[in-house]
């Protein structure tokens, strides 16, 4: 009994009231305020017409217009120059890597992956990888794999090399990182659809402009991750060492870089699942592989579509275990190297090779051919389970598009209710309230929850969206986002508070969290309409699905993070398992949670534009049409809005602390 | 399941690379030495060596345009001995750059982007070319399901809508009658249309062509009511039996794209038919491949397309296959293309 007196006496119980907890309040009164202003003034007041830039998007147009030109010219001047030889190394490196890889031929390529993470990593990812080339040779999509592959290795490895001596400079410097992080914001925010069209012009169509659309989304995690390992190294380790007469570089290179190797290799890690989330988008403008196949066969082939978004998936998860693996085993804070350690991990290096360069050769020997064949031997048979597969996705579509079954009837008066008793009257609400009221309890809510100058941002930001003349339809938008959020928030809380009170459940969660990151919204989004034919819901059920893992993810560190001792000081005091959950755990977890809701924000309006496609109007659809149609402008306009949106809303959920998203990892 | 390039010669097969050599470098580091390497030898060996050369068709996102590509990647292949690479890059200014940057040779069907704005520069200094037609007209419309006429024979055209709206109403619209737009790529004016016919419908976005369809073909396995914008040539129109509702006959002046803006009295009339175009590149154009006379003689039917598209989306047969049977089926028309 004397340890859990000690406990006691170290940890006060006390549990300190979670700041938003007397904020709720002042929000529910603003909200009741601008309900009965809307109650009262519907549809009176829209956005005011003599303040709105009309010109702005004709300005962007010939703005489009006059890139165009330029780049058109026969004398053209420098920068295009420097433009096109960048794109056309790109280029050459990914048609050598995809070269390089059917080089190998499929059997040869197998080898080397394998023994790569072998040799790296250990034994259980190689077997995962062994599994994922299975998987690209059996869904007959080889030759779609590689060329991914070999895009997203060119992508993934310029981002780190952009990125993290970024991230570096913006660890040791904070002014650096205060000015990149805005950008950084604005890199995650701002749909691809939006710049896709310029960086088509500028790096012409093809695997230029894909690999340059991944590193815009890829680069800023790599950034982000590698300056928290570098601020999270102890600065008296820090001062020790510069205390000793280090110089800069020194400390660098022998203190802060080796004490945040973790930490960058997360990045890396990051950085891969952030560009294996644009495969599709580079499909729309030359990358090929398997975003093409999925951008295609939406159209006229929707098994297919679905078949090539789970080898993408597959090939991210490959990706992310392995990279974590190795990450862990060349960790040299974890394994001490003796003399005979090194000798053994050396002739296990030489074997690896050896076994196989041998391996590849004898594939080349036996004239394995560059892609996994459709067929082999004679009379011909076929090697891949392609049909088998198409067949099976096919009978789930025939299911889920058939309107007499029991699910059908289920799920049609969920949509129908999602949408008529929470969209509609929400969406009319935010819509037809005069907007002065409505940018007024915005900012004030920002003001209450977050203080001042989050405040003043949030003014700025909707004076912004007004004054570009996409009011209405960011309001739209706006309902859509904060719907989803709520449902990917009730979700991603009570997830990641089983998760973390169980391991079990915890483990069996990833990967399900890792295929909602990584599998293409529109694959899975279209049959979802034949289940819940209304428009907008569908869109909500992109987002949630997209938004609620990282949710549950900082929630299950949150609750986990608790520190034990206030735990066993309750469980001392008799609290049962559920008392401890409700009074400690939660509120110290409140931080944890509220960067929940925050990211899930962030996480939703990623996927506007996803949502524009299958039927939610607002912001999303002007974007997707104003690349397709020409619209140039009307797509940058809109655009903008959603982040402007984004910095809004982030502003508002951001709370009063500082740093609150350095957390986040 | 093989899209796209096939053509990967075997050439770079004699190069020696040391097997052994990266695990030692790090996985990145030998993986960008190897490449770096290889990009060098590649760009030596580059260059086609047949007369025809390669052909970069584009295929659009429409099975239409699939059936388009892959008859005339068959042909190319088979009976000229080109080689033929498909691009998958979205219509409108995306492809017009990417012809221009002579990254696609060839486009089958154009539904009218090259009226647009944006793409004026690029027909301007022709890098990109409208060489004919397809010869398949391309029809815009309202459409209904033919069994309502059963029961409504009035909808045969807007009039007959008056009044009636109601009968097409959904969750969203309320109490007006829901109008399912298309997809945000398509040339459409509902939005004025509606409103210069004076129509108490609301007009609902369904997002891209495949949402559309969710939403339509669900109404319409069930028999219910339901109108939308739709288009012909279409597989799916063998699929499901739909009737163009009459709008008022074009006149002069008469507008077609809303974005334009104005009184949407001035959109009150019919889509116009458009006739589908086929596009090269300046490049292309100029190079003299035998492949460049098959592009400008290549023309077929709206049955002739739907037949292809239907194989390929409706029946889920494999492109390839698909095209080799319309070709076998139809030699006549083929030799007139090889003239």
């Amino acid at each position: 009994m004397a340890s859990v007196a000690e406990t006691v006496a170290r940890a006060p119980i006390v549990v300190r009231r979670p700041w938003w907890r007397g904020k709720l309040v002042y929000v529910a009164l603003i909200v009741a305020g601008m309900y009965v202003a809307y109650r009262g003034w519907a549809l009176e007041y829209p956005w005011p017409n003599n303040i709105v830039w009309n010109s702005l998007s004709l300005h962007l147009d010939d703005f489009q217009v006059w890139l165009l030109t330029e780049r058109g010219k026969e004398d053209q001047s420098v920068v295009f120059t420097v433009f096109e030889g960048f794109s056309s190394a790109i280029e050459h490196l990914v048609e050598g890597f995809n070269r390089l890889l059917l080089w190998l031929t499929w059997a040869g390529t197998t080898i080397a992956g394998v023994a790569i993470v072998l040799r790296f990593g250990g034994v259980r990812p190689a077997l995962v990888s062994l599994f994922a080339f299975v998987i690209f040779a059996l869904t007959g999509l080889w030759e779609e794999s590689m060329e991914t592959l070999a895009l997203m290795l060119v992508a993934v490895t310029l981002s780190l090399l952009v990125g993290i001596p970024l991230g570096l400079m913006a660890g040791r410097s904070g002014r650096f990182r205060r000015t990149i992080t805005p950008i950084l914001d604005a890199m995650q925010i701002v749909p691809p659809f939006a710049y896709l069209m310029p960086v088509v012009i500028l790096f012409s169509i093809g695997a230029a402009a894909a690999v340059v659309s991944t590193m815009i989304y890829a680069i800023p995690p790599a950034i982000r991750i590698t300056e928290l390992g570098i601020r999270r190294v102890p600065v008296n380790t820090v001062e020790a060492a510069a205390s000793m007469g280090a110089t800069r570089l020194q400390l660098l290179r022998k203190v802060q870089l080796p004490l945040a190797r973790r930490m960058i290799l997360l990045g890396v890690n990051q950085t891969i699942l952030f560009a294996l989330s644009m495969v599709v988008i580079a499909g729309l403008i030359g990358g090929g592989g398997l975003g093409a196949v999925v951008t295609s066969g939406i159209y006229s082939n929707p098994a297919l579509a679905i078949l090539a978004g789970l080898v993408i998936v597959v090939m991210a998860i490959t990706l992310d275990r392995s990279t974590e693996a190795i990450a862990n085993q060349t960790d040299p804070a974890r394994r001490h190297l003796d003399e005979a350690r090194k000798r053994g991990l050396h002739l296990r290096s030489l074997g690896i090779a050896g076994v196989a360069v041998a391996g590849i050769g004898l594939a080349k020997v036996l004239g394995a051919a560059a892609t996994y064949p459709d067929e082999f031997g004679t009379p011909p048979r076929t090697a891949t389970l392609e049909e088998w597969l198409l067949a099976k996705i096919q009978v789930a579509l025939d299911y889920v598009q058939d309107p007499t079954t029991w699910v059908f009837s289920i799920t049609e008066r969920v949509g129908t209710f999602i949408l008529t008793e929470l969209l509609l009257p929400l969406q009319q609400f935010l819509v037809e309230a005069p907007w002065f009221t409505t940018v007024a309890g915005l900012t004030a809510i920002a003001f209450v929850v977050s203080g001042l100058r989050p405040a003043l941002t949030t003014l700025a930001m909707l004076a912004l969206i007004g004054f570009t003349g996409v009011w209405a339809l960011a309001m739209d938008t706006l309902s859509q986002v904060l719907v989803a959020t709520a449902i990917a928030v009730v979700i991603g809380v009570a997830l990641g508070v089983l998760a973390a009170e169980s391991e079990r459940f915890s483990k069996a969660l990833r990967p399900v969290n890792d295929v909602l990151q990584t599998l293409p919204q529109l694959v899975y989004i279209i049959p979802f309409i034949y289940l819940m034919p209304v428009s907008i819901v569908p869109g909500i059920v992109a987002g949630v699905l997209y938004a609620f893992p990282i949710t549950v993810r900082l929630v299950e560190r949150g609750v986990r993070d608790v520190a034990p001792a206030s735990i066993e000081a309750a469980n001392a005091f008799g609290a049962s398992r559920l008392q401890v959950l409700r009074k400690v755990k939660l509120p110290l977890a409140g931080d944890a949670v509220m960067l929940g809701v925050n990211q899930a924000i962030i996480m939703v309006l990623a996927v506007v534009v996803i949502g524009g496609l299958v039927g939610s109007g607002g912001l999303g659809y002007e974007v997707a049409q104003g690349l397709v149609r020409g619209q140039f402008g009307q797509g940058v306009i809109a655009s903008m809005a959603i982040l402007a949106l984004g910095i809004a809303l982030d502003r508002v959920t951001q709370g009063t602390r500082r740093g609150r998203k350095e957390g986040m990892a | 399941m093989k899209r796209g390039t096939d053509a990967h010669n075997e050439k770079e097969g004699r190069m020696s690379l040391g097997g052994g050599r990266h695990a030692r470098v790090g996985l990145i580091g030998a993986a960008l030495v190897v490449a770096s390497a290889l990009a060098v030898a590649a760009s030596a060996f580059g260059g086609g060596v047949q007369s025809c050369g390669t052909v970069v068709i584009n295929e659009q996102s429409w099975a239409g345009s699939t059936a388009n590509t892959y008859v005339a990647k068959y042909v190319l292949e088979k009976r000229l001995g080109c080689k033929v690479k498909l691009t998958q890059v979205t219509e409108g200014p995306p492809y017009f750059q990417a012809m221009r940057d002579g990254k696609v040779d060839v486009a089958l069907e154009d539904w009218d982007n090259t009226t647009t704005k944006q793409a004026q520069p690029y027909l301007k200094d022709k890098s990109v070319q409208i060489v004919g037609s397809n010869g398949i007209t391309g029809v815009i419309g309202w459409y209904i399901p033919r069994y309502l006429l059963k029961q409504y024979p009035a909808f045969a055209t807007w009039r007959g809508l008056k009044g009636k709206e109601s009968v097409f109403k959904s969750p969203e619209s309320g109490s007006q009658g829901m109008f399912l737009g298309g997809d945000p790529s398509y040339v459409q004016k509902d939005r004025a249309l509606i409103k210069g016919l004076g129509l108490n419908l609301k007009h609902v976005v369904a997002g891209a062509e495949p949402a559309q369809v969710a939403r339509w073909s669900q109404l319409y396995k069930q028999k219910k009511p339901v109108l939308f914008y739709w288009y012909d040539p279409q597989y799916l129109n063998a699929q499901y039996d739909l009737y163009r509702v009459k709008l008022p006959p074009r006149f002069k002046g008469c507008l077609d794209d809303e974005k334009q803006g104005g009184d949407p009295k001035k959109y009150a009339c019919e889509y116009p038919s458009y006739g589908l175009d086929k596009l090269i590149s300046k490049k292309f154009a100029s190079s003299g491949s035998p492949a460049l006379k098959f592009v400008r003689n290549w023309k077929w039917s709206s049955t002739d397309q739907n037949v292809v598209a239907n194989l390929i989306a409706g029946k889920k047969m494999k492109p390839e296959k698909a095209a080799e049977q319309w070709v076998k089926a139809n030699p006549g028309k083929v030799a007139a293309w090889l003239k």
